[in-house]
């Protein structure tokens, strides 16, 4: 089965090599999307996040949910001095960099509770692959046709957060100012939870982020910096 | 866990080209996903086959699997139309070029990626990308309807 919605902003691409999982598994992951998108987004006025924002919300009125990701958010801003962070100065709460993660890995979670044992979940370029081996690139951070690297996944998550495209738009929670410190950073994690936000943290935080992301249990790191200069963890899995 | 970190240094430059742009063609524009009759493998020559059955072991994807040409519905996108067109040996996508893309210089930089193959079709047969985002949506979609149209 192969699917693919375009959800938060991004292509959601969906394959399901399993015969016998229903294409109702995929529907259900795609409206949790969806609702993700709708609870979380700051864009959206009627949103969880945009009403907590505005004071509308108390905190006995957060969900579960929105509890979670504002820990993970926390979480994070501690463990990168500030670099991450949900809650930039002079700008509204926006957790958009651990919701995504957060939610594409509970998708994932879904298709495994509704008997997929090989997929592989694209969300606009994070990647969370069960049942492998999967072959997943990854794209040059110059040059849009090629790929920099090739990575074999058998059970587990690839993000890449970089420059190209929309630009500088990862801000170091630190100085306020746009993250220029590398080019391109790709974290491999168990979970895409730990991988999407461990690559945004890490490329806000700049060329020293490479050896904060590298010291994260089960985390391994591939990042050009702006010296066009590779680092990568010796246990990256690059495929052969 | 604190571990040792820089092992590998080299240049990007040097790293695996993968997917060569080739410029729009002028074709015009498709609305759905269609099949291009392509020759079929035994009615071209194969200069090798008289020594490789002999030389080595057998090679089973350079001959058995067909080759199938499809092609992307047209995705209109904010920036322009994009169109793809896939090249399948068998269930595998062998190689990805650009019908159509938009000329604006960012998404023209931006557009293509995934697969590709020449003579590293080993190495660079891929599943999926990581660090597409935003203007690879196009892009994405009509690749999707090309391997859509390619199963049906």
């Amino acid at each position: 089965m192969r699917r693919v919605e375009h959800i938060m902003g991004f292509p959601v691409s969906l394959r399901i090599d399993d015969e016998d999982v229903p294409e109702e598994a995929a529907d259900a992951l795609f409206a949790w999307l969806r609702e993700v998108d709708a609870r979380f987004s700051p864009f959206k006025p009627d949103s969880d996040v945009s009403r907590l924002d505005r004071g509308e919300l108390s905190d006995d009125d957060l969900s579960a949910d929105l509890v979670e990701v504002l820990g993970l958010c926390e979480e994070y801003r501690v463990a990168t001095g500030g670099a991450f962070d949900a809650r930039l100065p002079g700008r509204g709460l926006d957790p958009c960099a651990m919701v995504k993660g957060w939610s594409v890995q509970r998708a994932a979670e879904l298709l495994t509770a509704a008997g997929a044992t090989r997929f592989c979940l694209n969300a606009g370029g994070d990647v969370v692959a069960a049942g492998g081996p999967w072959r997943v690139g990854v794209r040059h951070p110059e040059q849009a046709d090629r790929l920099c690297t090739v990575l074999e996944i058998t059970d587990g998550a690839v993000a890449t957060s970089a420059r190209y495209e929309r630009g500088d738009h990862i801000l170091d929670g630190r100085t306020g100012r746009p993250a220029t410190g590398l080019l391109s950073l790709t974290v491999v994690a168990p979970s895409l939870t730990e991988a999407d936000a461990t690559a945004t943290a890490a490329f806000a935080m700049g060329a020293e982020g490479m050896e904060w992301a590298a010291a994260r249990e089960g985390c391994e790191v591939f990042a050009v910096d702006a010296e066009r200069r590779v680092v990568r963890t010796p246990g990256l899995p690059v495929a052969a | 866990m604190k571990r040792a970190l820089p092992v590998f240094i080299l240049t990007v430059a040097g790293l695996i080209p993968l997917w060569r742009y080739e410029p729009p063609a002028g074709t015009t524009t498709t609305e759905a996903a269609e099949l291009v009759p392509t020759p079929s493998p035994a009615s071209s020559p194969s200069p090798s086959s008289p020594s490789s059955s002999s030389s080595s072991a057998a090679s089973p994807s350079a001959s058995a699997a067909a080759s199938q040409v499809v092609r992307g519905s047209t995705v209109n996108t904010s920036k322009g139309a994009v169109q793809v067109e896939v090249t399948f040996e068998g269930d595998k996508i062998s190689s990805v070029r650009m019908l159509q893309q938009p000329n604006h210089p960012q998404t023209t930089a931006a557009v293509p990626k995934l697969i590709e193959e020449t003579l590293e079709a080993q190495s660079a047969d891929i599943d999926t990308v990581s660090g597409a985002t935003i203007t690879s949506e196009g892009y994405i979609q009509s690749l999707q309807a090309a391997i859509d149209a390619k199963d049906a």
